[in-house]
C-alpha cells in the first residue's frame, strides 16, 4: 500500500502508514475504554538526567501525539500526564504516587534504574502495567508481574562487548572506565565477569564520579599498565570527555563501549578524528537506518523536540504503539494488558522485534557499531543466544 | 608523572577561578554566594550562544559574555541580596542555593539538556616534552588565572575603588556613615564576581562541554578551595585550588578514582581540624 501525503499533515500521514507497516489486531475491544485513555509517564525532566529522560517522555509524547493526530484509539484519544522524577529516587517515587492518583491503564516508567526499582512496589499494588526502558539487568528480575521492558539490558551488553572484544578485534588487554552508579558500575562488574569466563583480566578497572569532568588521571593508569583497549560505559557527555581527553592526551587504543559512543549528542561534540573507529554496542538506532521512513521521523522528532532520538527514543515510541495494538485486541482491561504484553511473539517496531521472555523483557536485539569518522555504521544487528 | 601535575593544575586553576569570584563578593559583603557554580554555568552558555549559535568571533564572545556576567551579578544582587540585607548571614546563603536551582532549571529550559562545546579563544599543536603534553587551552588557562589574580589584587589594594569595598567589607554601616557609596561598591563586588564566575565557566566549556548541571560540583569545589586557602585570602584561593586540582588528580591514579570527590572533602575536613582558618586564614574566616 502506498501512501499519499500531499492533501493530509505529514503527522497523520505517517500515523497511518505507521499503523499498516505495524501489525494491528481487531479493533473491537477498544469500546470498553474510558474517553480519553490515561496513560502516565514519569522520568526525568530536571536535573542531570535530563538528557537520558527527556529521550523517554520524546518518544512517547510522540507516538501519543501521532496516534490522537489519527483519530486515536476507536476514537478515543490517549491523554499522557507526565511527572518529573529529577535526578532523586525518592522524587520519582512521589512523582509515582502523583500519577498513580491519576488512575491511568499503563504506566511508563524511566530508563534510570534506581528510580524504577523505588517505583516498582508502588505500582505492583496499583495492579497497573508498568513499561520501562531501565537498563539494569536486575530490573525485570523482581519477581514483578505488572513490570516489563522494551529496551536491552546492560546484562547483554556486559556479556557482548567482552565477546566482540577479545573474539573480533582480538584485544586481550582491555583497560575499563565507567561511571560509578548504578549503570555503570552495575555494567563494569558483568563486564568483568564476562571477560574472566574468556579468561581475560582488564589491566585497570576504573571509574570517575558522574559529576566528574577531569579523567585523565583513570586514562594514564590505564595506559601506563598497557592496555590495548578500553571498554567505557557512561552518558553521552562523559563518554565525549572520556574520548576527547584520551585525544588531546594522545592516548590511542580501541575504544568500545555502549551506545552512548554513537549517540547524536556524543558526536556533536566530536571532531571526526576523535570519533573515528570507536565502537558501540547497544540498543538500536535510527542514524543508521536507509529506511525513507525512519530518516523521516528522526527527522521530525530532532525538529520538534531540537534533541536528537536515540536508541530509547525508539525504544519508548515503540512501546506506545505497542500498547496500541494491545489495546485494540484486549481493550483497557488491565490484567489483559499485562497478559497481553507477557504473551508478545514477534511484535514488529520501528527497528526491531520484540518478544517477551519469562522475566518480563521483550527487547532482545542489539546494534554494533562502528563511527567512521562522525558517521555511524552498523556492522550487524545481533541477537541475544536464546532467540 | 609530569602529565598529572599538568592536568592537576589546570583543572586547580579553574577551581581556583570560582573561588576568586566566591570571595570578591564574600569580601564586600560576608556573604559565600552558593550559586558562584550555576553563575559559571550561565557564562558558558551566554559564550556558546554568542560564538556557536550566533557565530560570533571568540573573542567578541567573550566580550558580550562578561559584560552579560556583570548585568547578571548586578540582578543577583537585587534579587537575592538586598530584600536579605540585614537578616541572618544563613538566610542569604540559604537564598544563593535556592537561586542556583532556578537558574540551573532556567539553563534547562533555555539551552536544553545537551551537552555544547565552545570553540578554545586560542590554537595550535599542544606543546610536548618528556612525554609530557601541555595543550594550547591548558596554557591559555594558566594565563588567565595569573592575569585575573594579579588585576584582582591591585584592584583591590592600589585602587580608590578597591579600597572602599575593602572598607565596606570591614564596616558596612560606617562605611555609609562616612559617605562611601556603599551600594555602587556591593554591585560592582557582585559583578565583578559574576564576570569571574562567566571567565571560568568559557574556559570550561572547551573542555569540559557545557550542560545545565556543570555549575553544582565545580560551585562546591570554589567553596572547598576558599575554606582550603583561608576565606578571604586570594594568594590563599588560588594555591587552595592548585593543590585541590593535584590532591584529586594524584588520588585518583594512585589510590582510587571512585573517591575523587571525597578527597576534597578530607582535605577541607583535615585543614579545618589543623588550620581552623585554612591555610592562610584571616579573621573573616570565623563567620563562614
Amino acid at each position: 500500500m502506498s501512501c499519499t501525503f500531499s492533501k493530509i499533515p505529514i503527522v497523520v500521514a505517517t500515523a497511518i502508514c505507521l499503523s499498516v507497516t505495524f501489525p494491528h489486531e481487531s479493533k473491537a475491544q477498544a469500546a470498553t475504554c474510558p474517553s480519553p485513555i490515561p496513560l502516565g509517564l514519569t522520568t526525568a525532566l530536571t536535573g542531570n538526567l535530563a538528557l537520558l529522560g527527556t529521550q523517554a517522555r520524546n518518544g512517547v509524547e510522540f507516538a501519543v501525539d501521532e496516534i490522537n493526530a489519527a483519530g486515536g484509539i476507536e476514537g478515543k484519544k490517549l491523554v499522557l500526564t507526565t511527572e518529573d522524577t529529577g535526578a532523586s529516587s525518592t522524587d520519582s517515587l512521589n512523582a509515582m504516587n502523583r500519577i498513580l492518583e491519576g488512575k491511568p491503564i499503563v504506566i511508563f516508567g524511566s530508563m534510570i534504574s534506581p528510580h524504577v526499582f523505588a517505583q516498582t512496589e508502588v505500582v505492583n499494588k496499583s495492579e497497573t502495567p508498568f513499561l520501562v526502558g531501565a537498563t539494569n539487568a536486575k530490573v525485570t528480575a523482581q519477581g514483578s508481574k505488572w513490570l516489563f521492558r522494551t529496551h536491552v539490558h546492560d546484562g547483554q551488553l556486559a556479556d557482548l562487548i567482552p565477546e566482540y572484544l577479545v573474539k573480533s578485534l582480538g584485544k586481550t588487554r582491555p583497560g575499563i572506565i565507567a561511571v560509578a552508579d548504578d549503570y555503570g558500575l552495575g555494567a563494569s562488574r558483568g563486564i568483568q565477569a564476562s571477560l574472566a569466563k574468556l579468561k581475560v583480566t582488564p589491566v585497570a578497572v576504573t571509574s570517575y564520579a558522574p559529576s566528574d569532568k577531569d579523567m585523565s588521571a583513570q586514562l594514564l593508569e590505564i595506559k601506563d599498565k598497557g592496555a590495548d583497549s578500553l571498554i567505557v560505559f557512561g552518558r553521552p557527555a562523559d563518554v565525549t570527555l572520556v574520548i576527547k581527553q584520551m585525544s588531546d592526551l594522545g592516548i590511542k587504543l580501541i575504544t568500545i563501549g555502549n551506545a552512548s559512543i554513537v549517540a547524536q549528542t556524543t558526536l556533536n561534540n566530536l571532531s571526526a578524528s576523535e570519533a573515528d573507529g570507536t565502537y558501540a554496542i547497544g540498543g538500536m538506532i535510527p542514524q543508521t537506518s536507509t529506511d525513507a521512513k525512519i530518516i523521516d521521523w528522526a527527522k521530525r522528532v530532532q525538529d520538534k523536540y531540537k534533541v536528537p532520538a536515540d536508541n530509547f527514543t525508539v525504544s519508548y515510541y515503540d512501546t506506545v504503539y505497542m500498547l496500541k495494538s494491545i489495546i485494540e485486541k484486549v481493550g483497557c482491561n488491565k490484567p489483559a494488558i499485562r497478559d497481553a504484553l507477557a504473551a508478545t511473539r514477534d511484535w514488529k517496531g520501528m527497528l526491531i522485534s520484540y518478544q517477551a521472555d519469562a522475566q518480563g523483557d521483550l527487547a532482545h536485539t542489539l546494534g554494533i557499531y562502528r563511527n567512521k569518522g562522525k558517521t555511524p555504521e552498523l556492522a550487524g544487528p545481533i541477537k541475544e543466544s536464546g532467540f | 608523572m609530569g602529565q598529572l601535575v599538568v592536568n592537576g593544575l589546570a583543572l586547580g586553576s579553574i577551581y581556583a577561578l570560582v573561588a576568586l569570584g566566591l570571595l570578591l563578593i564574600f569580601n564586600t559583603v560576608q556573604i559565600v554566594n552558593f550559586a558562584q557554580g550555576q553563575l559559571l554555568m550561565l557564562g558558558a552558555f551566554i559564550g556558546i550562544s554568542c560564538a556557536v549559535t550566533r557565530e560570533m568571533p571568540v573573542a567578541a564572545a567573550w566580550a558580550v559574555t562578561m559584560a552579560a556576567m556583570a548585568l547578571v551579578g548586578v540582578v543577583f544582587m537585587v534579587l537575592v541580596y538586598f530584600p536579605l540585607r540585614g537578616r541572618p548571614a544563613f538566610l542569604v546563603i540559604l537564598t544563593t542555593i535556592a537561586m542556583g536551582i532556578v537558574l540551573e532549571n532556567l539553563a534547562l529550559i533555555i539551552w536544553g539538556p545537551l551537552p555544547v562545546s565552545l570553540p578554545s579563544p586560542v590554537h595550535g599543536p599542544p606543546l610536548r616534552f618528556a612525554g609530557v603534553v601541555v595543550s594550547m587551552h591548558q596554557l591559555f588557562i594558566f594565563a588567565t588565572l595569573a592575569v585575573i589574580l594579579f588585576l584582582q589584587f591591585v584592584f583591590l589594594t592600589k585602587t580608590r575603588f578597591g579600597i572602599l569595598m575593602q572598607a565596606t567589607a570591614q564596616d558596612l554601616h560606617t562605611a555609609r556613615l562616612v559617605g562611601i557609596p556603599v551600594n555602587r561598591t556591593i554591585a560592582v563586588a557582585f559583578a565583578f564576581g559574576a564576570v569571574l564566575s562567566g571567565i571560568a565557566g568559557l574556559l570550561v566549556a572547551p573542555i569540559f562541554l557545557a550542560e545545565p548541571t556543570m555549575g553544582g560540583s565545580l560551585g562546591l569545589k570554589g567553596f572547598v578551595v576558599s575554606v582550603i586557602g583561608g576565606f578571604g585570602n586570594l594568594p590563599g584561593a588560588v594555591i587552595g585550588g592548585l593543590f585541590l586540582g593535584l590532591v584529586e588528580t594524584f588520588g585518583a591514579r594512585y589510590i582510587s578514582s571512585n573517591f575523587r570527590d571525597a578527597y576534597a572533602f578530607i582535605v577541607m575536613i583535615t585543614v579545618l581540624i589543623v588550620w581552623p582558618r585554612g591555610l592562610f586564614g584571616e579573621k573573616s574566616s570565623e563567620k563562614v
